[in-house]
């Protein structure tokens, strides 16, 4: 033992006149650490309540609520997330994965409270004392649990796409469907905008786990037209879907798509079965088109016998003589009818009620009428010259098409009108061949043609000229030409707040020559086979049938569905107001009631 | 790993030896018979090299009915351990003991009886508590034990808690009407 | 090994059974020591552990994959981190993700960081288990401004929950090399004063020289691992010989001792604490400063990884900590074993040790085998 070692530690004296490390007001001196897990924030206006953030706790300390004030929305389920701090171990898994990134921690770490209850609060809307609190945890701009990009669907470039009618989306393969699958949080929000109200969520997930049968299965019990909506649905679910919020949303439609195509026609038989007992009632409906065969599909599993009433010489209607075959081919529309017709679904052919057929007898004939015919009536310009020869209808030009009658567009061609009608006619005169110019009178902003179809037909290389209103048309240089004057218009707000309009400025008129101008500026219903003796009880609004519970009509037995009757006009809308009036007609056959308090 | 293939072809002309896998350079298993697993242990611990017993542990295959004890035997030499795996029954459950190889065997056997329920005779202090003072149920780890009935039974819950599901809710506020 | 007392017959009046813990400062957690003294030397002794069981093995089997990540960091109380690593390291493993060159770096920052923290607690827990309660209060003042990096740099002081299957959570605030570079010279002039008083000090050297001598022939007998087993003289460190994340991208070395007493233990164990001190400095030269710190991950909320099982570990301030992972394919895994190196060291070591050690140095001598309790039973 050296004196070393008896005379070193004494050293330590030399501390005793350093300053205490300790400090005596830690919670006011010493704030958490501007990334310190504490206390939940939530910013409720962005929190859309997807329920994601109670899916992954791992103690089961999130509860979703209903919150004062807040009611559920297309995108919003009006809850909110409760935390149980009894529970929570502020791991933050729960800020990592939310979907809006509306959830983050604070850097509060104290909280005193006589009462235990107190510790289940709903951040963000409870008043807490660290609600304004900018520093916490939240999830770095570098880590991410989500996926936020789509699996591309694979398409035909704009080259070949508009130099034939093959279908421009040339569909996942089964690992690409499976890769997108899995991007699913399933929270569900995307079913309440779905006009069908289709069990997303789940077919994404029977998809993802290789289960094509039970998806099959899950799509028809909402939807007998799969096949179709898979590729040209308006596909409001995506609009809403939380993927979407911080990424692109999931593909759903393509998903839908990735389902059908894997199982063959000859399958659907053994996988849906094709029990359809008999109930004696019979139904009549007035349209083969996705309203029509829709309500005949569900009517026909109920055990009605169905007899549906088609003007045109092929079931489809809009699907088939509105949408062409590079969005939609026949094949693929005909593997959705005809499993519809091979469960003894009857359709008349070449029938039209009103000329064909009486409509009173109809009525009388049947336990329950379905009407979904449809509008087919092109809206008329309403400028001098529009009866020129070369002035053609856009839905007779598609309906020609799709008949296989290439209808003469020549080489230049202008299409009037900026919704779905008018891109279609514009991309199928490219693949005949012809310039085209589109002609719309308001904003790219303002069309209401899918954006995708807005995108593609100028990828096409359709010229778009916006802001352009139709003057007038006359008579070409030649026979086969013909002229339109058209001026420039400019925006103008409108003073009640509503959308602005546009205003034709005189001055700045172009005249161009072209070879032909289809008009595809709307289409109107033609109600004149429901004769005057139902006209009082069946009441017609600013074009349309009007329908209340259940699509039930003034008259009871009498229902409606589809482009006659809702605003919406896309086939999902058409095909739930088919199934909505299937279930009226089988509770007003059954005695219940229909009319909802 | 060569050198662990080789030790493998030398020992299966003694052993049984089944399911040889590497899992990577530095790791690899291998399944042998009850009766035989000790031997063989012994042999890697005394002319292998394996001097070193990282762990002793079970894994319950419940469906398939069996135990698989994991020996992880570790040969700091060659930088190199083997899982040596062996499946004994459920019901009962009983292995030959290893106290004699390792001192800390007796620990991970005390540990294997208390949480599986089994049996190394002649294992020291085998029945002690090792975690479980007065644990009166079966042996926990074992798959059929519930974690979540034992404490719903055991204790309650706080009341209060109630969760929504948002598609649910959408349905019954937005579109009550609209289901078969 | 020590000589054994034939049966304890404590009717005879020759021995006095006492209790040490479970809650003792002498014992680095929750656990007891049964004890059987004659007079004041130990005769015989049981260890008892269970007061900090929470069945973790368990509880795992129930979470999915990227929620077990939040509960792994409570098995070993004092140094969590290295849970989290070896979670992620074998989940990654079977599911056959590789985490990208910045997250190593970040991860190998992390676990030295948590390894200075570990020491600077048991530096302070040997000292004071000889009577040295000034250094205790040092050291533990400068773990606590460890603590504050880790504050800022993971958002909590003890259970990080910054290793994740994938990578990690976060990268580095602005301006926190620095600081940790201010922590890491206040924390090199404490050890200096540390040394001085500790190791020129005639109580400590006469206390601590020559108790719970370790040899080399017992190592593999009982399963040592670490500056236990390094402090005889063997030169073992999994860093070195089975390297992982980026210890073999900067320089350190492995520090053995002659004879494991628990004097040269400490020795060991101060040295160690010098070389994190340099591997720390080093990661802040070498590490990228920017750059992916995860890899592309499946959905979480439905993860499966194919079945599977492996054996991964690590050198922790004790040893050789490890995890044993099965998966059968499902969203739970079957089976996780959490091997801590303190299941050996501090129930049949120890209980062989402390045979006929004074009764007043069993806490010296409990300390310097460096024992975590949680991770026995987890």
């Amino acid at each position: 033992m050296s004196l070393k070692d008896l005379i070193a530690p004494f050293y330590v004296w030399q501390r005793a006149f350093e300053k205490p490390y300790t400090q005596r007001r830690p919670i006011e001196e010493r704030p958490g650490a501007e990334r310190y897990r504490g206390f939940h924030v939530n910013d409720i206006e962005l929190c859309v309540g997807c329920g994601t953030c109670e899916a992954i706790c791992q103690n089961h300390a999130i509860d979703m609520v209903t919150v004062e004030g807040l009611s559920p929305k297309p995108g919003d389920s009006g809850l909110r997330p409760r935390f149980d701090y009894g529970r929570c171990c502020w791991c933050a898994l729960c800020v990592d994965i939310c979907t809006a990134r509306s959830l983050r921690l604070s850097n509060n770490y104290a909280w005193l409270t006589e009462n235990p209850d107190d510790f289940r609060f709903i951040a963000g809307a409870d008043p807490m004392s660290w609600n304004d609190s900018q520093l916490g945890y939240r999830r770095d701009d570098h880590y991410q649990l989500l996926t936020p990009e789509r699996v591309e669907m694979p398409m035909l470039s704009p080259e070949e796409s508009r130099a034939s009618f093959e279908e421009v989306a040339k569909g996942y393969s089964p690992e690409q469907a499976v890769l997108e699958a899995d991007r699913c949080v399933e929270c569900g929000i995307c079913v309440a905008t779905c006009p069908a109200h289709m069990s997303v969520p789940d077919y994404i997930k029977a998809l993802r786990q290789g289960d094509l049968e039970r998806g099959l299965k899950l799509l028809y019990e909402t939807n007998p037209f799969s096949s179709t909506c898979g590729r040209i649905c308006t596909h409001r679910c995506e609009t809403v879907c939380v993927i979407g919020l911080q990424g692109t949303p999931i593909a759903i439609r393509w998903l839908k798509r990735a389902i059908v195509d894997q199982v063959p026609d000859s399958d659907y038989k053994r996988i849906l079965g094709d029990e359809t007992p008999d109930n004696g009632k019979r139904v009549a409906v007035i349209g083969a088109g996705p309203g029509g065969m829709s309500a005949a599909y569900y009517l026909r599993r109920k055990g009605y016998a169905v007899i549906v009433f088609e003007a045109k010489h092929r079931a489809g209607g809009m699907l088939r003589y509105g949408v062409p075959v590079y969005r939609l081919p026949d094949n693929d529309l005909d593997k959705d009818l005809e499993y519809i017709r091979s469960l003894g679904v009857e359709v008349r052919f070449n029938t039209r009620i009103g000329s064909d057929v009486p409509f009173a007898e109809l009525v009388e004939n049947h336990d329950a009428v379905f009407i979904a015919t449809g509008l087919w009536q092109p809206t008329k310009l309403r400028i001098e010259g529009e009866e020129h020869p070369r002035v053609l209808s856009g839905l007779k030009v598609l309906e020609d098409v799709a008949e296989g009658r290439h209808p003469d567009l020549g080489k230049r061609v202008a299409v009037i009108g900026g919704g779905n009608v008018a891109m279609d006619a514009a991309r199928v005169s490219r693949r005949l061949g012809a310039e085209v110019t589109i002609l719309y009178r308001r904003r790219v902003e303002d069309m209401p043609a899918d954006p995708e179809e807005i995108h593609e037909s100028q990828a096409e290389g359709c010229r778009l000229v916006t802001q352009s209103i139709p003057v007038k048309i006359s008579e070409g240089a030649t026979p086969d030409k013909v002229m339109i004057t058209w001026g420039e218009a400019e925006m103008v707000a409108d003073p009640k707040g509503g959308r602005p309009r546009p205003v034709l400025q005189e001055e700045r008129t172009h005249t161009e020559t072209y070879d032909c101008i289809i008009a595809a500026i709307g289409q109107a219903g033609d109600f004149s086979f429901i004769p005057p003796e139902y006209r009082d009880r069946i009441e017609i609004s600013h074009g349309k049938i009007v329908s209340g519970d259940y699509q039930q009509t003034g008259v009871a037995k009498i229902f409606v569905g589809g482009d006659v009757a809702n605003w919406t006009a896309d086939a999902i809308s058409a095909i739930e107001d088919g199934h909505h009036a299937a279930r009226g007609i089988d509770r007003m056959l059954s005695g219940q009631a229909v009319a909802q308090a | 790993m060569a050198d662990f293939k080789q030790l493998v072809e030398h020992y299966s002309k003694s052993y049984t030896i089944k399911d040889v896998r590497e899992q990577k350079p530095s790791l690899a298993f291998l399944r042998v018979g009850k009766d035989e697993a000790v031997h063989l242990i012994r042999d890697l611990q005394e002319t292998a090299g394996y001097t070193h017993l990282s762990f002793l542990t079970a894994i319950d295959w419940i469906e398939k009915g069996h135990f698989t004890l994991t020996y992880m035997l570790h040969n700091y030499a060659a930088r190199h351990s083997i899982g040596v795996h062996v499946n004994i029954e459920r019901q009962p459950a009983e292995m030959e003991s290893i106290h004699q190889l390792w001192a800390q065997a007796a620990t991970y056997q005390r540990e294997l009886r208390e949480m599986y329920g089994i049996r190394f005779p002649g294992s020291p202090r085998l029945d002690d508590d090792f975690c479980l003072e007065g644990w009166d149920d079966i042996p926990p780890m074992r798959r059929e034990f519930d974690t979540v009935k034992y404490s719903q039974e055991r204790f309650f819950d706080r009341p209060g808690r109630a969760s929504e599901d948002p598609r649910a809710h959408m349905q019954q506020i937005l579109y009550p009407t609209h289901k078969d | 090994m020590h000589q054994q007392h034939s049966p304890i017959d404590l009717s005879s009046g020759k021995y006095v059974k006492l209790w040490q813990g479970p809650q003792h400062p002498g014992i680095t957690g929750n656990m007891s020591l049964e004890l059987a003294v004659c007079g004041d030397e130990v005769a015989e002794c049981k260890t008892h552990v269970g007061y900090l069981h929470r069945g973790f093995e368990k509880l795992m089997e129930r979470r999915t994959f990227i929620q077990n990540f939040t509960v792994v960091c409570r098995i070993a109380v004092p140094e969590p981190t290295f849970n989290e690593y070896l979670y992620a390291a074998a989940v990654e493993e079977l599911a056959g993700i590789d985490v990208p060159e910045r997250a190593l770096w970040l991860r190998t920052f992390n676990l030295e960081l948590m390894r200075l923290a570990s020491y600077l607690m048991w530096l302070g827990g040997i000292s004071a288990s000889f009577g040295h309660g000034t250094l205790y209060q040092w050291t533990v003042t400068h773990r606590d401004y460890v603590l504050d990096l880790f504050e800022e740099l993971t958002g909590a002081r003890i259970y990080h929950m910054y290793i994740v299957p994938g990578g990690v959570r976060a990268g580095f605030p602005e301006g926190f090399a620095d600081r940790a570079r201010a922590v890491f010279d206040k924390v090199e002039r404490i050890l200096r004063d540390v040394e001085t008083v500790l190791f020129s000090n005639a109580v400590f050297k006469t206390r601590s020289k020559g108790l719970g001598i370790i040899t080399q022939d017992m190592v593999d007998r009982y399963g040592i691992v670490g500056p236990n087993a390094r402090a005889c003289g063997l030169k073992r460190d999994l860093r070195k010989d089975e390297p992982y994340l980026t210890y073999d991208q900067v320089d350190f070395e492995v520090v053995t001792g002659t004879a494991s007493d628990a004097y040269e233990r400490t020795w060991v164990r101060y040295q160690e604490m010098h070389q994190g001190l340099s591997i720390l400095r080093q990661c802040l030269e070498r590490m990228p400063m920017d750059g992916p710190f995860q890899a592309r991950m499946p959905n979480v909320l439905h993860w499966e990884v194919p079945a599977g099982e492996t054996y991964v570990k690590a050198e922790c301030t004790r040893g050789e900590y490890g995890y044993y992972l099965v998966t059968d394919g499902s969203q739970y895994l079957r089976r996780i074993h959490v091997r801590g190196p303190s299941y050996t060291h501090a129930v049949a070591l120890m209980e062989d040790l402390a045979v006929g050690t004074n009764l007043a140095d069993v806490a010296g001598l409990m300390v310097s085998l460096h024992t975590y309790p949680p991770e026995i039973e987890r």
